[in-house]
């Protein structure tokens, strides 16, 4: 049979009501909480006849013409039914009564009340009465046998009774229910019934479920409930449903076990208490035949099942879904982090800094009396100081030298709006305003240099040129948390996805704009400490990415790794207490400083008084830095993050700090000196080659006579080694440079440097022949001894005619060479900075090895701050110190005194063959014994190995220089002091001349050290040499 | 000395200051100063402080003690205390008097901190003038001073040796006739 459910209507005002049918069906009987009594003829029926039985009705029954209702007078009164005249009171109770009913045949009413009561009372004679006592809290309900002996009521004691009426005693007790305290509270109203005619069974609702008893024996026989029950108590159910329903007058129950089919239907005399639709009545169709009597106001009937008439009556008691949830216990996902301006206080704040930036600071004030935006510059040179009405109501600000950019959410109508005051523009017009699209949202913003940006709720990043252009649109992948521009670049950090137990996924983008537009770092997780949000983004002054999480943990990109995070400071180790914080505000990597306002006891700072910026040190957390060793590494890895920047900057074309930078290399190299020397100390050998591998190349020269000094031979030679490495990697890149030079020939730049090259050339060669010349013997020697570099040399000679004086044209046009040097800013640099650390060492070795030769190295090695730099001393001095650092100014000084002497090299240099060329040249120092040795030895050497590199041979020749006895390497020396000699003489009387006696004692020295690494480690410096008088 | 010459000497003390403006490193005879970055505290000489908060280039950073509790605590101490208890600063009265002159727009609560330095240096003058009533009461020959900025001595030096010459005249003058083996009693 199909039912419709028509839509439900108000019987009455809110609170309880009940609602039945009266004998005839014709009539809907409703009361409730305004003390109506309602009858309607049917759901449609607006005008519904009343009486009005007291202040509030709680209960009503009707029977025969009688109408008996329970109201808040504390009666039980009868009206005549339908015409509603009063028909005197039945019985009274110390408070109200709650539930009355009649028995079959109507000539009984028995009440339930709030007093623990239930009387029955004759219709007829009101004197006749039975007060049932025993339950301990209000009655829920009340039902009679359809039999007539019992009396089943139900309590918010929790017990079901079933009661003999003759007797007025309890007949059995089920403690079936929760305990409440007052009907009101009672999560069931509890409606209890007996099968109809037969009253075999008594059904009692139970939560969710029905309980069957049998009658007499009281046995619970079975249960109804929503999940199936077994087979066997299935079939049962059946007979049951079966006795149930083929009675005709009284439909009872049921349709738990398909409740959800389509044709389900709820049928029930309804009175529910905390639902809604208590309070709605909707009869199914015209005419109610029968009386649905109120099982369980949770339950619904199935109609299908129950065969029911198109006369039934039709209520709704929609079931509540069991509240059952399932407990999860696994890790619970972090709400992710809000968007927030890095720089600006908590948002909550009335008088808060809604920026502190480099450039200046902002703070919001929202309070009664006003809501107004400062701002005001660091620097006033940039702009005066602002003061602005937020009218518009803007959260979210950031400011540059060019412009402050400020935002707000969107309001009811108002849109979110990009508001951006361009104070650098040079025309009148100094602001302008953007409406984002309905119903996007601005999250975050930042200034760059020329443009802005705006992250959006849609997920999106918007940029617009400083003057208020749109430019590009580009999507996030998640929310934004926030935005940080630099110059080109610009940092955004978002959630990467939902993260567990406190943590965040964040992920980051930085992006460059500019010539070069492209994504640097595309969407990798950023790193933060555990548990952790984010607190600050930013860029170093330097253009560095920074960020700084709730953990005080500060993190910068470390360029040169991959594009890997490296923390460098951790602000919570400085604070004093648990509670302070340090709130960052900016991040300089040259000076290393951490701005940031302390915050005693809060995270952010208070904008009155004023906060004032301290400084705080950067610390890699490197292990053991309370030791020595431990402390230089960290110096060192410190130095050399923060340096980065240098290498970043020049990359992308700007203009970099070069003293700054060779500073910070002469730091560096001086750090790993130290080390190297610590190492010594610790007779950590291994070590000591290892840190040389990260010196350059003249430092390794360092080491190397520092570890000779000290009588370390094995460690020397090894440095040797590493010293000859780096030179052919320095050369190796010069070539490469070269090469890449002669491709790129035509590009501007270097058409550039060659224009300048040749006209530095023309004047050279007008105003000092004497360097000119020079520089090619220079080259000569060059070739001469380095056999592998000597082809490529040649062919570029062989590109010109062959006239001493066009000569250099060659070399000249070489000019692209030039530049390598150029680039090559540590060569350029190191020279500078090192030497006189070179002639401090050497000056301290050279005494020392004449006052006590042997204890010498023993004194060294424990006097660690040897290496500290000396002031810059005369350039002479550094020459004659290192061998063969030519330098040229060194050159140019001697220009005029020399010129007999150049005269007759050069003579000898046009006649001489290379190898010769290289004993005559003007090569600024002795020939050692050695090459003397060797040049008689080459070809004996040569025939000996003939497959051997020149590296090779020198090395082989080395190795068989050194099995010869002193005595022998004596004579060598002697001899190859004889034919420099006259030129030695020469450039000594000068130098002692500029530099004092020293010198020459130094150039003594060195001019005895013939050990054969000294000439390795020689050659490739000789050719930086070369490339130091070229600039 | 004159309280003015003390003011110059205070104006070498140091206090910090938040420039608005870049400049390099200043190398002065004195020493160097700087370098000058906008919104971070430095510390300079009172003098350049003033000169550039006239200026309008900086804003004055209040020292440590310049704090109404702290004074507060101080005044309550000095009060109590017989003897003198150590100020914040030799140069407390000058400090005050040159910054709230000048600045008083950086100094929070700058009224209160007026008067409760007033009261400390009322507390503390009394308290010397009071020894030096005993001092010279007592006719004792040295007196222990712990404490004592340059001011406060400036300002009870002339008093007290022009009075104490003048006892020494008036005692001499009371036996003209005397010898000196007499007057060397006191």
């Amino acid at each position: 049979m199909p039912c419709e459910r028509k839509p439900m209507r108000y019987g009455h005002s809110e609170g309880h009501t009940e609602v039945c049918f009266d004998d005839s069906g014709n009539f809907i009987v409703t009361c409730g909480n305004d003390g109506d009594v309602r009858i309607w003829e049917n759901l449609d029926d607006d005008d519904p006849r009343f009486i009005t039985v007291g202040e509030k009705a709680y209960s009503l029954a009707v029977k025969n013409g009688k109408l008996v209702t329970a109201s808040s007078n504390n009666t039980v009164q009868i009206h005549t039914f339908p015409d509603g005249e009063p028909d005197g009171i039945l019985t009274r109770f110390t408070t109200n009564a709650t539930h009355v009913t009649f028995n079959t045949c109507g000539s009984k009413v028995a009440a339930g009340s709030s007093d623990f009561l239930v009387k029955v009372v004759e219709v007829s004679d009101s004197s006749q009465q039975k007060t049932l006592r025993g339950h301990e809290a209000p009655v829920l309900s009340v039902t009679f046998d359809p039999k007539g002996d019992f009396l089943a009521s139900a309590s918010c004691d929790g017990s079901v009774v079933v009661w003999n009426i003759e007797e007025q005693a309890q007949v059995i007790s089920w403690p079936l229910l929760q305990k409440t305290n007052d009907v009101s509270n009672a999560k069931s109203l509890c409606r209890l019934a007996w099968q109809p005619h037969t009253a075999k069974f008594l059904a009692v609702p139970v939560y969710t479920k029905v309980y069957l008893y049998e009658r007499g024996s009281w046995d619970h026989v079975s249960t109804l409930s929503d999940d199936l029950l077994t087979q066997v108590n299935a079939e049962k159910e059946e007979r049951g449903y079966e006795d149930l329903f083929d009675d005709d007058d009284q439909v009872m129950d049921e349709g738990w076990h398909d409740r959800h089919s389509p044709t389900k239907k709820a049928v029930s005399g309804v009175n529910e208490y905390e639902d809604d639709d208590d309070d709605f009545v909707i009869p199914a169709t015209g005419r109610a035949k029968h009386r649905g009597t109120l099982l369980d106001d949770e339950n619904s009937l199935d109609s299908g099942s129950l065969k029911l008439g198109p006369d039934n009556a039709v209520m709704t008691a929609s079931p509540l879904p069991a509240t059952l949830r399932p407990v999860y216990e696994g890790p619970q996902p972090t709400p992710p982090q809000k968007a927030f301006q890095p720089g600006s206080t908590s948002i909550h704040l009335t008088h808060r800094f809604m920026m502190w930036n480099s450039v200046g600071t902002v703070r919001g004030y929202n309070d009664e009396q006003d809501n107004a935006i400062d701002v005001e510059f660091h620097d006033t040179a940039v702009h005066h100081a602002m003061h602005l009405t937020n009218s518009l109501g803007h959260t979210m600000t950031d400011v540059s030298q060019e412009a402050v950019l400020l935002a707000c959410p969107s309001a009811d109508e108002l849109a979110s709006k990009i508001h951006c005051l361009h104070f650098s523009s040079w025309d009148t017009n100094k602001e302008w305003m953007v409406d984002l699209p309905k119903g996007e949202d601005a999250r975050a913003l930042c200034l760059g240099q020329g443009w802005a940006a705006v992250a959006t709720s849609a997920l999106m990043v918007r940029l617009f040129s400083i003057g208020g252009v749109q430019r590009e649109i580009f999507s996030l992948p998640g929310a934004v948390v926030c935005m940080a521009g630099h110059g080109e670049q610009l940092l955004i950090v978002y959630h990467r996805g939902t993260s567990f137990d406190g943590e965040q996924a964040l992920g980051v983008q930085l992006l460059q704009f500019g010539r070069k537009r492209r994504q640097i770092i595309n969407g990798e997780p950023l790193p933060i400490s555990h548990k952790s949000y984010l607190c600050w983004l930013g860029f170093t002054a330097e253009g560095t990415p920074c960020y700084v999480d709730s953990e005080g943990v500060v993190r910068m990109l470390n360029r040169s790794l991959g594009f890997t995070w490296t923390p460098v400071c951790n602000t919570r180790e400085t604070c004093k207490s648990k509670s302070d914080h340090y709130w960052v505000v900016g991040v300089h990597e040259n000076p290393q400083q951490l701005r940031c306002i302390p915050c005693k006891g809060s995270r952010y700072p208070p904008t009155l008084p004023r906060p004032a910026v301290a400084i705080l040190p950067f610390k890699l957390p490197l292990c053991q830095t309370t030791t020595e060793k431990g402390q230089m590494e960290e110096q060192f890895w410190r130095s050399v993050l923060f340096h980065n920047h240098y290498s970043f900057l020049s990359s992308s074309g700007y203009e970099i700090d070069e003293v700054g930078q060779s500073q910070s290399q002469k730091e560096q190299q001086e750090l790993l000196m130290k080390m190297f020397a610590l190492s010594c100390k610790l007779e950590r050998e291994f070590r000591c080659v290892e840190l040389a591998e990260l010196m350059t190349q003249n430092v390794v020269t360092l080491a190397i006579r520092y570890a000779s000094r000290s009588r370390r031979m094995a460690l020397a030679q090894r440095l040797s080694e590493i010293a000859l490495e780096k030179a052919g990697q320095i050369h190796n890149e010069q070539e490469e440079e070269m090469e890449h030079c002669d491709i790129r020939r035509t590009s501007s730049g270097y058409d550039h440097t060659e224009g300048k090259e040749k006209h530095h050339r023309r004047q050279t060669l007008e105003d000092e022949p004497g360097q000119e010349l020079e520089e090619e013997e220079d080259q000569q020697e060059m070739e001469s001894q380095d056999g592998i570099e000597a082809p490529k040399r040649l062919n570029l000679f062989a590109k010109v005619p062959g006239s001493p004086l066009k000569q250099a044209a060659p070399l000249s046009s070489k000019g692209g060479r030039s530049n390598p040097f150029k680039v090559l800013g540590s060569w350029k640099s190191s020279p500078v900075s090192c030497q006189p650390r070179v002639a401090n060492i050497l000056d301290n070795m050279t005494s020392s090895r004449k006052s006590a030769p042997l204890s010498a190295s023993v004194k060294k090695s424990n006097k660690t701050p040897v290496l500290k730099p000396l002031p810059p001393r005369a350039k002479t001095k550094a020459q004659s110190t290192l061998l063969q650092m030519c330098n040229a100014k060194a050159v140019i000084k001697k220009t005029q005194e020399n010129i007999e002497a150049i005269d007759d090299q050069r003579k000898q240099a046009d006649l001489s063959t290379a190898p010769s060329l290289a004993d005559n040249s003007e090569a600024k120092r002795s020939k050692t014994g050695f090459e003397v040795w060797l040049e008689e030895n080459r070809k004996n050497i040569i025939v000996d190995h003939p497959d051997l590199e020149e590296m090779d041979i020198i090395r082989e020749a080395m190795g068989l220089f050194r099995n010869l006895s002193a005595d022998e390497r004596l004579a060598w020396t002697e001899q190859a002091k004889g034919p420099a000699g006259d030129v030695m003489d020469l450039k000594k009387r000068k130098r002692t001349k500029a530099g004092g006696g020293v010198e020459n004692e130094i150039g003594q020295a060195e001019a005895d050290e013939n050990n054969a690494k000294k000439k390795k480690v020689v050659d490739p410096s000789k050719l930086s040499a070369f490339a130091f008088q070229k600039n | 000395m004159d309280p003015s010459e003390v003011e110059f000497l205070a104006e070498k003390e140091l206090v910090k200051i938040i420039p608005n403006f870049n400049l390099d490193k200043l190398y002065l005879i004195g020493g160097d100063l700087g370098p000058f970055n906008p919104g971070l505290p430095l510390d300079v000489p009172v003098w350049l402080a003033l000169n550039l908060k006239q200026r309008q280039k900086c804003r004055v950073v209040p020292p440590d003690w310049m704090d109404v509790e702290k004074l507060e605590e101080m005044r309550e101490l000095e009060r109590k205390a017989a003897a003198f208890t150590p100020v914040p600063s030799l140069y407390y009265m000058e400090l005050t008097k040159l910054l709230l002159n000048h600045a008083s727009d950086n100094i929070p609560k700058a009224d209160e901190i007026r008067t409760l330095v007033k009261d400390i240096w009322d507390t503390r003058i009394a308290k010397l003038r009071l020894s030096a009533d005993s001092f010279i009461s007592q006719q004792e020959a040295h007196a222990k001073l712990d404490n004592l900025t340059l001011m406060e001595i400036n300002t009870i030096r002339r008093f007290l040796l022009g009075s104490l010459n003048c006892m020494y005249r008036l005692r001499s003058n009371l036996q003209p006739g005397s010898s000196k083996g007499q007057f060397a009693d006191f």
